[in-house]
């Protein structure tokens, strides 16, 4: 037994944490194959379904369960989720809140946006940049994990005309190495631009990267537009599969902490402010409840609104179960959703589309907000979050995924100052 | 290693504005660089910290040094003083000892080079 702040539990080896996370990608495996079945009642095999994801542009949006069917997609995020657990295991990475978080963050981008081809070049990038740095690749394999959210642009030059054949997939790939290798120095310096309140941070970043880069191309007179490629049928078993992912979390975190139901609480008073990492403060039990219970609720929220779960939701959710695990609890998440959600209707939202829900779901990017300075201005950070998020995309072209990062970095370092500058009684 | 200078100074730096803002007026602080490792020491003098957040503060030092969190977030160490970050010093040194004595609170940090 360990006694982690006041919290005993089991000890858990790391070999064990990645046993627990390698049954994500295993289950999804598994699905895979019971899911083989085309759409419209039409055949599709796993090969062509996986080839039409890799070969697609990815911009935003592109939802592979459109694109290359729910077989196809399923086995896209268990490669990448087993790529990125083999890398942790090799690196013999301590398995921490953050390190969760980066490995669902891209399971559920592999939904949308991620794909086994594209992530690759910014892997190797950031192999290049340890290389000539001297350090070594476990210091930033975290960054990289999370800096796949530039791969689109590795497609969108690689798969369509920008370029002729076959300098395209040459420049593509050029493009996304470069960008693994400049990504480490430019994310830690974005912090200082919202101090840490916006949880993901590489979604910032990668706004004003993506920003740049678009921006270069659009010089030269090439554009780069989002699309709109949406699953849009209800699945059920979709549904019925992350139910009981989430359910194996909160078991898990039973198993190690056998007091979770009464050391849960102690979560809720945390800001969740980077840097928070539930696995160093509360031990493995209750962060793997918590995330468990995240997953859960954000599942509540999609039938109730009666949404669809396709891919983006997929990422929404995932990423929201991650970051459950360094920062995110419901008391510091609910303020900004509410806020999200009043917002949308005053602007005559659908509730149930998916644009709103996953700015829902991504809005707790800022739940940090919320956790330090109360329930009012989280509810109005939520608000000037949808207002943000739904322009901004246009400004990268979509090749950033992570375009609520963008906005939840703008939100937070526009917010921080004037809070700060209102605060009475402090020296 | 890239920014050690500056990663030191943030770590006096956060620790000085915990202190400050939370507990004392009067800080000291020594840092000594050696090829292998560097060593801050601090003294907190006269604190109010309670031996339950003391017991807390040595904990949160003392978490095992995290490479990929030093790298990603060191830019925050000493950044606002609107909240701390203990856990981030903590994963950026090897070594903690963190105690009390003659009312006064004693840090003493140990980063080791590699």
């Amino acid at each position: 037994m360990i006694i982690t702040h006041n919290i005993q539990e089991k000890e858990v080896k790391k070999e064990r944490i990645l046993f627990i996370l390698s049954v994500f990608p295993i289950t999804f495996l598994i699905f895979a194959l019971l899911m083989i079945k085309g759409q419209d009642g039409e055949p599709i095999s796993l090969l062509k379904g996986l080839w039409k994801i890799i070969s697609s542009p990815t911009i935003l949006i592109t939802d592979f369960l459109e694109v290359g069917g729910i077989a196809a997609s399923f086995v896209n995020s268990a490669l990448i989720g087993f790529l990125n657990l083999f890398l942790l295991k090799y690196y013999k990475m301590r398995i921490n809140g953050l390190l969760i978080a980066a490995f669902m963050t891209v399971l559920g981008f592999s939904f949308f946006g991620k794909n086994i081809f594209n992530i690759l070049p910014i892997y190797i990038g950031g192999y290049l940049y340890c290389y000539y740095q001297k350090v070594s690749m476990k210091e930033i394999i975290l960054i990289i994990m999370f800096s796949t959210s530039m791969a689109p642009i590795v497609s969108e030059i690689s798969f369509t005309t920008i370029f002729p054949k076959p300098y395209g997939l040459l420049i593509g790939i050029l493009v996304g190495v470069l960008i693994g290798f400049i990504i480490v120095p430019l994310s830690s310096h974005m912090l200082r631009f919202h101090d840490g309140f916006n949880l993901y941070n590489i979604g910032f970043t990668s706004g004003i990267v993506g920003t740049v880069f678009t921006s270069i191309l659009r010089s030269f007179k090439i554009d780069i537009k989002s699309v709109d490629i949406l699953y849009l049928n209800k699945d059920i078993s979709i549904v019925g599969l992350l139910a009981v992912m989430f359910v194996y979390l909160m078991l898990v975190g039973f198993f190690i902490n056998k007091d979770v139901f009464k050391d849960y609480k102690k979560i809720l008073k945390y800001k969740g402010r980077t840097v928070t990492d539930f696995t160093a403060q509360l031990g493995y039990g209750v962060t793997f409840f918590n995330m468990g219970f995240m997953g859960l609720l954000s599942l509540v929220y999609i039938t109730a609104v009666n949404g669809t779960v396709n891919g983006p939701v997929l990422a929404g959710i995932f990423t929201v179960v991650g970051f459950s695990a360094f920062g995110k609890h419901p008391k510091n998440c609910f303020p900004i959703v509410f806020g999200v959600v009043l917002a949308g209707m005053l602007m005559h939202y659908d509730l149930s589309s998916t644009g709103l829900i996953i700015s829902v779901l991504f809005s707790t990017t800022i739940a940090p907000i919320a956790g330090t300075y109360g329930i009012g201005v989280g509810v109005l950070a939520g608000m000037l979050h949808l207002a943000l998020v739904t322009q901004i995309g246009y400004i990268h072209g979509g090749i950033n995924l992570y375009n609520n990062g963008f906005a939840g970095g703008l939100v937070a370092g526009f917010l921080i100052p004037i809070i700060d500058a209102f605060k009475k009684g402090e020296m | 290693m890239k920014h050690e200078t500056k990663k030191i100074s943030r770590i006096v730096d956060e620790l000085t504005t915990l202190f400050l803002k939370q507990d004392t007026d009067e800080v000291d602080f020594k840092i000594k660089r050696e090829p292998h490792q560097t060593t801050i020491k601090m003294i907190d003098y006269r604190t109010h910290f309670d031996d339950e957040y003391i017991d807390e503060l040595r904990q949160q030092l003392s978490i095992v040094r995290q490479w990929e969190i030093e790298e990603y977030y060191w830019q925050l160490t000493g950044e606002t003083d609107c909240d701390d970050e203990l856990t981030l010093i903590g994963a950026m040194v090897d070594k903690a000892i963190v105690e009390k004595k003659d009312g006064n609170l004693y840090i003493e940090l140990i980063r080791l080079h590699h």
